[in-house]
């Protein structure tokens, strides 16, 4: 199986994870870890000066896994370049997930002031991956700024409500020339498997596996439902038909007992 | 070095003792890892922390990494 790669970084996981919505540090950083991301989203946010939050720096980068900031809490996209170029001195890295909201009802990303930040940050070196609607125009727009990859939504952020932008994603997947990775919505392994059989390069997983009973053993799943997604894509699935097609050859060999 | 500076920190008036931004940091004693920081609305990279003279009515952020999505 391939891997997937980003501005010359090569992943051995097509499943990206977020760390937000666990009920601790511990359960989030043993999730990630058995879900073998290497991948994994944070915030920032004003220093809280009363209390001393969790240090889930060092025990990510001890896994591995490579960080990345998002620009969540920007509102326009002067915001999220100042939140870019924050998150590029605390965590010491150029890449960014953009991402613009300035609903904080539904959480839908500014498509406009997304390109505009995007092409802002790509200039000033950043790997820019963006949070967009399932929007083909939109996603070609934004390869063409110099954003090294896609990340449009499968259904609205937190909703565990799977692909229902399919279509669209399917177009985006068809004409991208930079890796497409399904962000949002996805709430079941299924999901994420479906993502990837129908070409995705990778998905982003967060609330679907911190929400869970069972953290720990839904990102085991995740992680299946990733391998197995891709394995299916690149055995290339059979085409759908409306007749039946026999699987066993229709002989004559009962006529005998009529 | 034992002067006290009253400066605006994350919308709260503060004070401190010192000059620099290294010194307001030092003076917190706070996790110095995973943050940035923006004085009047620019981003100071880590290596001017030292350098980064504050003043009385400097506005200055301190920004922490969380969990997040």
């Amino acid at each position: 199986m391939s891997n997937v790669v980003i501005a010359d970084h090569e992943f051995g996981s097509r499943l990206f994870t977020g760390t937000g919505k666990y009920a601790s540090a511990e359960t989030m950083i043993a999730s990630l870890v058995a879900s073998e991301s290497e991948l994994v989203t944070l915030s920032l946010r004003r220093m809280d000066l009363q209390n001393n939050s969790d240090n889930i720096l060092q025990p990510l980068q001890r896994q591995g896994m490579k960080l990345l900031p998002n620009t969540s809490g920007a509102r326009t996209a002067k915001e999220a370049i100042f939140a870019a170029q924050l998150a590029r001195e605390a965590l010491q890295t150029n890449w960014v997930k953009l991402e613009i909201h300035p609903d904080p009802r539904y959480l839908m990303p500014d498509g406009m002031e997304t390109l505009l930040a995007a092409e802002e940050l790509v200039k000033q070196g950043f790997v820019v991956m963006p949070y967009v609607h399932a929007d083909p125009v939109l996603c070609k727009r934004l390869e063409e700024v110099g954003c090294q990859c896609v990340m449009p939504l499968g259904s609205p952020i937190g909703s565990n409500m799977g692909l229902a932008s399919r279509p669209f994603l399917e177009i985006i997947i068809e004409q991208s020339n930079v890796p497409v990775i399904v962000d949002a919505g996805i709430g079941a392994p299924s999901d994420a498997a479906l993502a990837l059989e129908i070409g995705a390069d990778a998905v982003l997983v967060n609330t679907a596996m911190a929400v869970a009973q069972d953290p720990q053993a839904m990102a085991q799943a995740f992680r299946m439902a990733v391998i197995a997604g891709r394995m299916a894509y690149e055995a290339g699935l059979g085409e759908k038909q409306v007749k039946a097609q026999a699987s066993s050859p229709l002989t004559e060999f009962l006529g005998a007992l009529s | 070095m034992s002067e006290r500076l009253t400066i605006h920190l994350n919308d709260q008036e503060h004070q401190f003792v010192g000059r620099t931004l290294q010194n307001l940091l030092d003076d917190l004693g706070r996790e110095q890892q995973g943050i940035a920081i923006a004085v009047d609305q620019q981003v100071v990279p880590k290596s001017r922390w030292v350098h980064t003279e504050l003043t009385s009515g400097s506005q200055v952020y301190i920004f922490e990494s969380i969990a997040g999505g």
